[in-house]
């Protein structure tokens, strides 16, 4: 595995300040904060910066990095010196799971040996339950993640592969991060922002007590065509200019099936057309809405040409331009 | 694949978590839940006296949280910028459906 220079990460010297580092991180993590940064690579930068902060804004485990990684350069290949066990809480700095989760195997190998931060410890959810000493029982707890979905999921009943990184102690009394593949069926139906519950895929109970669950926060993929509203679908709908004008019977494609759609004479560009109950199904199924967009045929045959022409003299008064108050 | 292997997902209600769930998923305690609740800087969901709390409020408890723990923020400064974000992610959504980056 790769040595880490987590001071590099952090862009501070060895010799910083315990101010100096928090000062850096906090730079760091409003530059690649997930909600705003531009930066392409956010999402890696920031999982670097808190577990760089994670190390050394810990006074002890800034001083068992010190000595275990003394004489080793950035991307070097590490080997802890044997017997190696730094005694340290695996997270730090009051990291969630999911940014634990995150972490290298190069933190697991160097602080991994307490058994567990916040998360990996596995806390009850204050439902233990026992009479007498060594009878304590108390349920898992849970656990939450997002997912990404595909927008044709929430159509039909998808059985889907999930992998989470998850922080879980070994027999050596070790924390290792591992990964773990779930297959799921999503249920139909499902929207933006909901929950999907995995019962008992969350942390084992103590004590004979049920494991906690492990709760999906659905979100959906951006889709060329789809784009999800809640319930509501809308779909972007190509209309030749003589459909539009005319009004024509048109084919629609949707997940899952193909619709016959009425567009009438007259429509325009951003005209819209509700199609009722054939969004997301549910019980109160969503609404499907077609935004039309008007397409021209190139003018690049002679006949094409012609065709053009020929609008051009009939139609003597169109100014499409007149409408918006352009001419 | 085994079917046995497949897990089965089930669709939960839009206002679903307990106060533990939305803390344990948020990693705070309880306590720190109640208290911003009490104070107006996170509403609940629901009506009744049990309080409940949706997907949009477990995102704001983690974005507090971390502005709090990050920052070293009040709670109200963390909610401020909670509320920020939110017009943010409207105003992302509005882009979004009308086809724009």
């Amino acid at each position: 595995m790769e040595f880490k220079d987590y001071y590099k990460i952090l862009g501070v010297a060895k010799e910083a300040t315990a101010d100096e580092v928090k000062k850096a991180y906090r730079k760091l993590a409003r530059k690649y904060h997930p909600d705003v940064s531009k930066e392409k690579d956010a999402d890696t930068r920031m999982k670097e910066v808190n577990e760089a902060y994670a190390a050394l804004s810990d006074p002890e485990k800034r001083a068992a990095y010190d000595q275990v990684g003394s004489g080793y350069q950035p991307g070097q290949d590490f080997r802890p010196p044997p017997g190696w066990n730094g005694g340290h809480e695996f997270s730090g700095h009051e990291f969630t799971p999911e940014e634990a989760a995150g972490f290298s195997d190069f933190f697991s190998e160097v602080f991994g040996g307490q058994g567990g931060g916040r998360g990996a410890r596995g806390r009850g959810r204050g439902r233990g339950q026992g009479p007498g000493r060594g009878n304590f029982r108390a349920q898992g707890q849970d656990h939450h993640a997002r997912v990404m979905l595909e927008i044709e999921d929430a159509f039909n009943e998808a059985t889907r592969q999930i992998t989470l990184r998850v922080p879980t102690v070994g027999e050596d009394g070790r924390v290792h991060i591992e990964n773990r593949t779930l297959s799921v069926r999503i249920p139909r139906g499902v929207h933006e922002g909901q929950m999907i519950r995995l019962a008992g895929q969350g942390s084992p109970g103590v004590g004979g007590g049920t494991a906690g669950d492990l709760l999906l926060e659905v979100h959906f993929n951006p889709h060329p065509r789809y784009r999800l509203e809640g319930r509501d679908l809308h779909v972007k709908l190509p209309v030749a200019p003589w459909e539009a004008a005319l009004g024509a019977e048109v084919p629609v494609t949707i997940p899952g099936s193909t619709l016959s759609v009425r567009v009438p004479a007259g429509a325009q560009s951003g005209k819209q057309l509700r199609v009722r109950g054939k969004g997301v199904p549910a019980k109160e199924p969503g609404e499907l809405y077609l935004d039309l967009q008007v397409v021209l045929p190139p003018a690049d045959t002679p006949e094409a040409k012609a065709g053009y022409e020929t609008m051009a003299r009939e139609f003597p008064a169109f100014d499409p331009r007149a409408a918006g108050g352009v001419s | 694949m085994n079917e046995r292997d497949v897990v089965i997902g089930i669709g939960l209600e839009e206002a679903c978590l307990t106060i533990e769930q939305v803390a344990a998923c948020g990693a705070v305690d309880a306590a720190w839940v109640h208290e911003r609740v009490t104070e107006g800087l996170l509403t609940t969901a629901g009506s009744g006296t049990e309080w409940r709390f949706t997907a949009t409020h477990l995102t704001r408890v983690q974005r507090m949280r971390g502005i709090e723990r990050d920052f070293e923020a009040a709670p109200e400064l963390a909610a401020l910028v909670a509320d920020l974000l939110e017009q943010l992610d409207a105003a992302r959504r509005l882009l979004a459906l009308k086809g724009l980056p």
